[in-house]
């Protein structure tokens, strides 16, 4: 058989990738994290030891949700907007964060809302915090079978370097806002989805870092945590005689909860291993003057400080 | 059949060596400069009439000017820019700069179309709609339907219309994908072998002079794109030495150093100096090599 010698170049080029590099913090005092859905901050692909990191080194950072939840849970809509609303504050609060925009689109329904409008709606948020950093969903991203992501990711595209322009919604001047550029950006990279989600650096992250994504993760009981599950597993390993010591004793809900925090504990060692750490997470990094391949090895060669 | 492919193959290559009329379809006036400058200009030089297609009007880009100055200015320059690189004729659609994300794509296919039937042109350069991690979705959304273009304006049944006023179906052979050097893997093989653009590389070596020329005619885009350098610069506690007096000079130089590196960036991993890269769809994305059959 044939092999083509595209399929030999791509396999011999994958397994030639050695380890991220390990990135620094960018400077900076602000951090925002856009995302669609309230759990989003905090998934195992990210973002929640990073956030907790900046946090750790003092920025200011506010989380902005874009849709209001509803489908998300085992409630009626109304009933889980608001309780996923209150474990979202919840879970930032336990990375450090301090607040909360819920711009309230309808869940799951975000493909029709008019880009334009929420673009607007995150440029003005971008102008008003004027964050030296956003987190928030990547706009190439490939297989995102969510609207709401890929409507969330495609409006911070366009918004967060719009927001620099005078020209664009000169409206919000009036309320005392400057144009703004956000100069550093973390997408979420999903390597399970493959293409399209290939990160450029890891974040080394600390034991404390970890156990706060852990426990922000966890928070989320209305989406995670099923008891059922616990007991599902537990009733799987009874038939065959075994038990999780660890486990022994809890509720089914605590057991839930314990095996959740695993679920991220070990992801993030894996991130690590493969990275060169113990803990980590992955992303795509878009540093200040990528935007310019033309100019930013110029810029950062000579540039000096005032 | 075999002598009738050989011929189509003949005629494809007669087409891709000396192109009668080149149509350039860009989103702003920046990013045909930028990408394609060089090579849009070679081909003027060889007798291809070239037009230009420019979608939106930039109003958005500039330092402490209105949208509508703004607009007004930049129409200006990109007549100038396109006459540096030996382009005929500016065609203007107009759209708001920004706002393409609102325009339908099928409205903007068809006026698009309009021009490939008006025009005939061999060779169409478009924004790489595929390209990833490009800045301006302008961009993005112009490339969609220039190539969703393309193909519709070759088929008998698509704007009856356009034919009862004498705008009969053209096929235009060859297309050259273009985009700022920005996605990390746009030259990696595409995933399949066949009826896929694949990256090319042409040497602007005897152009960049002019190419350059058409860069400085943007005045007010360049003056913007300095002047927020030294803003963020300024407002991090940093300074460019070469913006301590954002002047004419300043601002030429920038461009240029700004130029040279994106033909250096085009030219690595070849051994040519300055270069353009593009993704090009020729005659093999017609008819795929395996279905070549070499004359006996």
């Amino acid at each position: 058989m044939k092999v083509p010698v595209w399929l030999i170049l791509t396999a011999a080029a994958a397994l030639a990738a050695g380890p991220l590099p390990i990135k620094d913090l960018p400077p900076g005092k602000v951090m925002m994290v856009i995302q669609p859905h309230h759990d989003d901050h905090t998934t195992d692909y990210g973002m929640g030891g990073l956030i907790a990191q900046f946090t750790d080194a003092g920025y200011e950072s506010h989380f902005v949700r874009a849709s209001n939840d509803e489908k998300d849970g085992a409630h009626g809509y109304g009933h889980n907007d608001l309780i996923n609303e209150r474990e979202c504050k919840a879970a930032i609060a336990i990375l450090g964060m301090s607040e909360l925009y819920s711009l309230s689109w309808r869940n799951d329904y975000m493909d029709p809302v008019p880009l334009q409008e929420l673009r607007a709606q995150l440029i003005f948020l971008i102008r008003k915090h004027r964050p030296d950093v956003v987190l928030t969903h990547d706009p190439w991203g490939h297989y995102d079978r969510n609207p709401d992501h890929r409507k969330v990711a495609r409006a911070m595209g366009d918004a967060y370097w719009l927001a620099g322009l005078e020209n664009v919604h000169p409206e919000h001047f009036a309320l005392g806002v400057r144009p703004h550029r956000v100069p550093y950006l973390f997408y979420k990279a999903r390597v399970d989805y493959g293409k399209g989600h290939e990160p450029n650096v890891a974040v080394e992250l600390n034991e404390s870092q970890v156990r706060r994504k852990m426990r922000a993760y966890s928070t989320h009981r209305n989406v995670y945590a099923s008891p059922a599950m616990a007991r599902s597993v537990r009733e799987q390993l009874a038939q065959e005689g075994l038990e999780l010591p660890d486990l022994r004793g809890l509720t089914d809900e605590a057991a839930a909860v314990e095996m959740e925090e695993w679920h991220m504990d070990w992801i993030s060692r894996k991130r690590g291993r493969e990275n060169g750490v113990r803990y980590a997470e992955v992303y795509y990094f878009v540093d200040e003057f990528d935007h310019l391949p033309g100019l930013k090895e110029y810029l950062r060669q000579h540039t000096v400080q005032r | 059949m075999r002598i009738l492919l050989l011929a189509f193959c003949l005629a494809a290559r007669a087409a891709a060596a000396d192109p009668k009329v080149v149509l350039v379809v860009t989103a702003d006036a920046a990013d045909f400069v930028h990408c394609a400058g060089g090579t849009i200009a070679a081909m003027a030089d060889r007798g291809a009439a070239a037009h230009l297609v420019r979608v939106t009007n930039d109003e958005k880009d500039s330092w402490r000017l209105s949208p509508e100055e703004t607009a007004r200015r930049v129409r200006e320059e990109v007549e100038q820019a396109a006459r540096a690189l030996g382009i005929q004729k500016v065609h203007h659609l107009g759209y708001r700069a920004g706002e393409l994300a609102s325009v339908s794509p099928t409205e903007l296919r068809d006026r698009l179309a309009f021009y490939v039937r008006l025009l005939k042109p061999d060779v169409m350069f478009l924004p790489n709609p595929y390209a990833e991690y490009v800045e301006a979705l302008d961009r993005h959304y112009t490339g969609s339907a220039a190539e969703e273009a393309r193909r519709a304006a070759a088929l008998a049944n698509y704007q009856p219309p356009f034919a009862q006023v004498g705008l009969a179906p053209h096929y235009v052979p060859e297309l050259y994908y273009y985009a700022a050097p920005v996605d990390p893997r746009r030259r990696e093989p595409e995933s399949t072998a066949t009826f896929v653009p694949q990256p090319v590389t042409r040497e602007i070596a005897a152009t960049f002079d002019r190419k350059l020329r058409a860069a400085l005619a943007l005045r007010t885009i360049n003056f913007s794109l300095a002047m927020r350098i030294r803003q963020r610069l300024e407002d991090t506690g940093r300074r460019l030495p070469l913006l301590d007096t954002v002047d004419d000079a300043a601002v030429a130089k920038l461009v240029e150093i700004n130029l040279r590196k994106l033909a250096a960036i085009g030219a690595e991993k070849t051994a040519f100096q300055l270069a353009e890269e593009f993704h090009y769809a020729g005659l093999d994305y017609q008819i795929p090599q395996k279905y070549l059959i070499p004359p006996r």
